[in-house]
């Protein structure tokens, strides 16, 4: 599989939703595969909240492949071999695109808290500019779970023309209340770190990795299902061995601290506020009088629609909302519902039905 | 589905109409309805194999069980509603058939005929029947609620669907004398406009 890793600069000024402004920004790229003669077989994967542009194959020296490696590469559901696609860091994020860990021009130091707040249409509009770049009309198709869907949704709703198919999965067209209160218990956990120094920690040359941390572990118990961690871990007790702490007793205690503490390590608290925050005002609907029939009237991407059993942050309802609305505006839209055997974190990984619906989706014509 | 019941399905629905196709297989009809028809299609399956295939084929399909509802296909602005050859499957067929007149203001059904003479052989020598219509051993069909065609006539004076169009069909898929002077004996299969 041929990859190219490339840190893109704008010159662009990009105008945010929230009325701020970015003169100029850098988005780091992975791409797959190659883009043919004309330019038609572009595909767009789109992170969910704590990926990256790293999607597919493993980098050296590492030993975990990209977060969507089971869907995508040579012969994979997302065929590397037939279509180029392009992955990024979203602006915000913190694994080398624009976000809060990069240096502000006018101050020198780490933009921190100030770096402002991105939302999904953002993204859209920086992704946008990302195709111009690379000279891509129109993608044949925008996929991507949970925060990832709902921008393959906004890619729809924003560039008609732009998009061919937009695969949703596992997302909605706006979070749940409890999504929402989850989130800000996260934020909260992060923001009562005592290193949090009101998001300008790296000045500060400190980190606030204990919140979070915290705020990772109850993030990934809702990334789960019940029955998904009752299979894998049970009331199983750790072994003393291999325990992360003395304090730890049961399996799920110590996996939870592992899968928190490396996350801490790699991820950056302001980015994290941005990403909940973002996902939590996701709602195309509302500049259309809370209406999503309106909102896609204009929408021509094909949608595939995807919900999975177990996924309990954003249940089938949501899936099935969307789907709904797109029927009222008259959009070729499927929904289906799959059986997931790792909650909302189903979307991640192969599976027999799964895959053969996006493969067939992205495979199939006008 | 057979070519001369096709043609039938596609001459009754109009040019660019909302069709909802309920239990609609692999999307051939709806395929070809937006080929032929230029219709904007959804089909509804439960099946998972089934599912793929329409998405193979490019068609539009909503992974729902029929009998568990179709209340949410109501006020979508459906036209036409198709049941090809799926209502005898249902749980719970008249609920079915009185929720499908809400979700469009016609409906297509088509039935396969178990008055027919040669199920009547069958069942005259003292074992379940098939026939080209009805080929799934008894062990192995999906079908719940076989009924000839006047019983579903029944039903529909019973309920008070109007049936607009019909058309019956004998075993080999063409009209005929007998199956339109017979057709609880002759016919095959039924197709019906209701509305």
């Amino acid at each position: 599989m041929k990859t190219v890793s490339e840190k893109i600069s704008f010159k662009d000024t990009l105008t945010l939703q929230s009325g701020d402004v970015l003169s100029g920004f850098e988005l780091i790229t992975e791409t797959y595969g190659e883009l043919n003669s004309d330019k038609s077989n572009a595909v767009l994967v789109c992170h969910a909240f704590s990926g990256n542009h790293h999607a597919a194959g493993i980098k050296d020296g590492e030993k975990k492949p990209g977060w969507w490696d089971e869907i995508i590469g040579d012969g994979k559901t997302i065929d590397t071999k037939k279509y180029f696609v392009v992955s990024l860091n979203n602006l915000g994020g913190c694994h080398g695109s624009s976000g809060p860990t990069a240096i502000a021009a006018e101050s020198g130091q780490p933009y921190g808290a100030s770096f402002p707040e991105v939302s999904v249409s953002d993204w859209v509009e920086s992704q946008k500019l990302l195709a111009d770049h690379l000279g891509i009309d129109c993608w044949e198709m925008v996929a991507g779970g949970s925060l990832g869907g709902m921008q393959a949704l906004q890619w729809a709703v924003s560039y008609p023309s732009r998009i061919k198919k937009a695969a949703i999965i596992a997302a909605s067209s706006k979070i749940s209340t409890q999504n929402i209160a989850l989130n800000e218990v996260a934020r909260e956990i992060i923001k009562k770190d005592e290193n949090f120094h009101n998001g300008y920690y790296l000045a500060k040359g400190k980190s606030p990795q204990k919140g979070l941390k915290a705020a990772r572990m109850l993030g990934h118990i809702t990334y789960l299902s019940e029955s998904n961690m009752r299979k894998r871990f049970g009331r199983k007790l750790q072994d003393p061995e291999n325990k992360i702490d003395a304090d730890v007793n049961y399996e799920v205690e110590n996996y939870l601290q592992y899968k928190g503490e490396q996350f801490a390590k790699t991820f950056d608290a302001n980015s994290y506020i941005l990403m909940t925050k973002a996902m939590d005002s996701f709602d195309p609907a509302r500049d259309f009088d809370d209406d999503l029939v309106t909102c896609l009237a204009n929408a021509q991407a094909k949608l595939l629609i995807v919900s999975f059993d177990s996924d309990w942050l954003f249940p089938k309802e949501y899936g099935l909302e969307i789907q709904m609305s797109a029927i009222k505006a008259g959009i070729n839209s499927t929904y289906i519902e799959l059986q997931g055997d790792y909650g909302h974190d189903s979307f991640l990984f192969h599976s027999d039905r799964y895959s053969a619906a996006l493969k067939n989706f992205l495979n199939s014509n006008e | 589905m057979n070519n001369q019941l096709q043609s039938i399905v596609l001459d009754w629905i109009p040019n660019q109409s909302m069709v909802i196709d309920f239990g609609c297989g692999d999307g051939t009809l709806l395929r070809i309805l937006a080929e032929k028809k230029s219709v904007t299609g959804y089909g509804v399956e439960i099946d998972g194999e089934k599912i793929n295939s329409c998405i193979a084929n490019g068609v539009s399909v909503i992974q729902q069980d029929i009998d568990a509802g179709i209340q949410n296909f109501i006020d979508m602005g459906f036209d036409v509603a198709i049941m090809a050859s799926s209502i005898q499957c249902l749980r719970r067929p008249r609920n079915a058939m009185q929720n499908i007149l809400q979700v469009a203001n016609e409906c297509v059904i088509t039935l396969p005929n178990f008055g027919n003479w040669e199920l009547r052989l069958g069942l005259l020598k003292g074992k379940m029947p098939s026939s080209a219509q009805l080929p799934a051993k008894w062990y192995e069909t999906k079908n719940l609620h076989l009924c000839t065609i006047a019983d579903f006539e029944d039903l529909c004076a019973e309920e008070s669907f109007n049936i607009k169009k019909k058309v019956y069909l004998n075993s080999r898929g063409s009209s005929s004398w007998l199956a339109n002077t017979f057709p609880n004996l002759f016919a095959a299969e039924a197709v019906y406009l209701i509305g």
